[in-house]
């Protein structure tokens, strides 16, 4: 009943077509610069080289992917969770045509080498600056949406909506302080620890914020969309949402254990990280919970299949991400393969799982069709899965192999090995990890197949769906 | 402890203390079924 209650739907297909395809720009670009890695001849200085095609992998990824999936998802559910139409559709279709001009200025200036050189906070402050009205009238669009709602309670994904529109504002803000100086140039309007410490507090909460609120959202939406089977806790599901919020923001100082930055800071990032386990399991236990007397659906249904393996990840993305927010690990394994391997689990796993089941669920109803073919879609779940497994594991293995040779001493308290010696051994598992990733590039380029197909040739959806 | 540590320090438990108000009103007997409701009502059809 979408289009005949007026829902704005046709933003939301094309925010799915152009983040689909920012993903596959960002997955080929991961595979390119893996094999740059492995293969350094494979640099084409000056544009075509790790060092500028590695922000580009993750910008798009995390941005273009991601933020462009999270904007289509949060369109179609916050109308439907509200039953009301979306407050200003052309403000949407204004917001589609700047999302992708942002994040093509966003490749080309990091491809021109225009790089702020803070991690996921990139790019120079002109494109900083389309990027803010982008979120300011993304988020006007969806909280006017939500004030003007015909339901009065809010469901347990609204919370989480909100808190992402917020929490990116505030962060983005904050961390994109700087001063000018020319038009592709700017410096960070705070210095040495302060910086450091802004500048992850920002990168660890874009991961709370983008890659952990909204796939939430989404996974408390289509859980039970998909299954027929009310979510288990509501309640639980708001008190794990506050929890979540309240200890998220501290957490940033453990990516700077052993620095400069105040001891007692990091103590607190470090005890806020342990303490983020519970509530991030508690929406893991409320996904399994929910599947109580449902788990035949993980053989018989492809989407609870996605949302289960990706909540799971992130089951295990919130066990290791405390884990090494403690002192004595990070010590062993901060600065090596293993922070990838951690990351990927979390993107690969986590988030794009549960994006592809968003998908799968939402294009079928919005264009009327069936999905094209339940086995290609099997095919690209234990194709992804497989690829970011061995992606991760490999670089684990990296890590360990890594840390221990770094820390080798001699008797007399010399270090055993140089380093030189260290990144000759990595090159197996970086042949490895380039495996996993054209094996994930396999999986997404029979996705986005079998996508292209439903829309162009599935069959007619039953009228209750089409409709 | 300097001041912005004490300050700091305040705003946490501040929150820690907005947060078990939450935890309490939510968990009370009064919003036991009023808290389960919309996971009830969002599975009506789209």
């Amino acid at each position: 009943m979408n289009q005949r209650e007026g829902y704005t739907d046709d933003v939301v297909k094309g925010f799915i077509t152009w983040s689909i395809i920012w993903g596959v720009v960002a997955v080929l670009l991961g595979v390119v610069i893996s094999l740059q890695l492995a293969f350094p001849q494979l640099n084409l200085p000056p544009y075509l080289t790790y060092g500028r095609l590695r922000p580009i992998h993750t910008n798009a990824g995390i941005f273009g992917w991601g933020i462009g999936s999270f904007m289509a998802f949060f369109i179609f559910i916050t109308q439907r969770l509200t039953k009301t139409r979306l407050w200003s559709p052309g403000l949407a279709r204004f917001q589609l045509y700047l999302f992708n001009v942002v994040i093509a200025l966003a490749a080309l200036t990091l491809m021109l080498g225009f790089n702020r050189s803070k991690e996921y906070a990139e790019l120079e402050w002109p494109v900083a600056l389309l990027v803010v009205v982008l979120w300011v009238i993304f988020s006007i669009n969806i909280i006017m949406t939500i004030i003007k709602r015909k339901e009065e309670q809010m469901y347990i994904s609204l919370w989480y909506i909100m808190a992402t529109l917020v929490g990116v504002a505030v962060l983005y803000l904050v961390n994109n302080a700087a001063i000018p100086i020319s038009l592709t140039k700017s410096y960070s309007a705070y210095a040495g620890a302060n910086d450091a410490n802004v500048q992850w507090w920002y990168g660890h909460n874009a991961v709370a914020m983008v890659l952990t609120t909204p796939p939430l959202a989404l996974f408390y939406y289509f859980l039970p969309k998909s299954t027929g089977v009310p979510i288990y806790s509501h309640r639980m599901g708001i008190i794990a949402f506050w929890s979540l919020v309240f200890m998220y923001l501290w957490t940033g100082a453990h990516h700077l254990l052993w620095t400069p930055v105040p001891d007692w800071v990091q103590t607190l990032a470090m005890a806020f990280s342990v303490m983020l386990i519970a509530p991030s399991w508690a929406a893991v236990f409320n996904g399994y919970f929910s599947m109580n007397g449902q788990w035949h659906q993980m053989r018989e249904n492809y989407l609870v299949k996605f949302l289960i393996f990706g909540v799971t990840f992130y089951g295990l993305q919130t066990l290791q991400g405390p884990s090494q927010a403690v002192r004595t690990f990070s010590a062993f394994i901060h600065y090596t393969d293993w922070i990838p391997g951690h990351v990927h689990m979390g993107t690969l796993g986590w988030v794009s799982l549960i994006l592809f089941a968003s998908i799968y669920y939402t294009v079928p109803k919005i264009y009327g069709r069936e999905i094209y073919s339940v086995g290609l879609v099997n095919l690209h779940f234990w194709l992804a899965v497989a690829g970011q497994l061995i992606f991760s594991i490999t670089m684990w293995v990296a890590g360990i192999q890594q840390a221990a040779m770094l820390h080798a001493t001699n008797p007399d308290g010399s270090l055993h090995y140089s380093f030189m010696e260290t990144l000759v051994e990595m090159y197996p598992y970086w042949h490895g990890r380039a495996l996993g990733g054209i094996i994930y590039f396999a999986s997404l380029l029979i996705f986005v197949y079998n996508i292209v197909k439903t829309v162009t040739a599935g069959k007619p959806a039953a009228v209750t769906q089409k409709a | 402890m300097d001041l912005a540590s004490g300050y700091y320090l305040g705003v946490t438990f501040l929150l820690f203390a907005v947060f078990a108000a939450i935890v309490a009103r939510t968990y009370s007997r009064k919003q036991r079924e009023r808290g389960e409701a919309p996971k009830y009502r969002m599975m009506d059809d789209d």
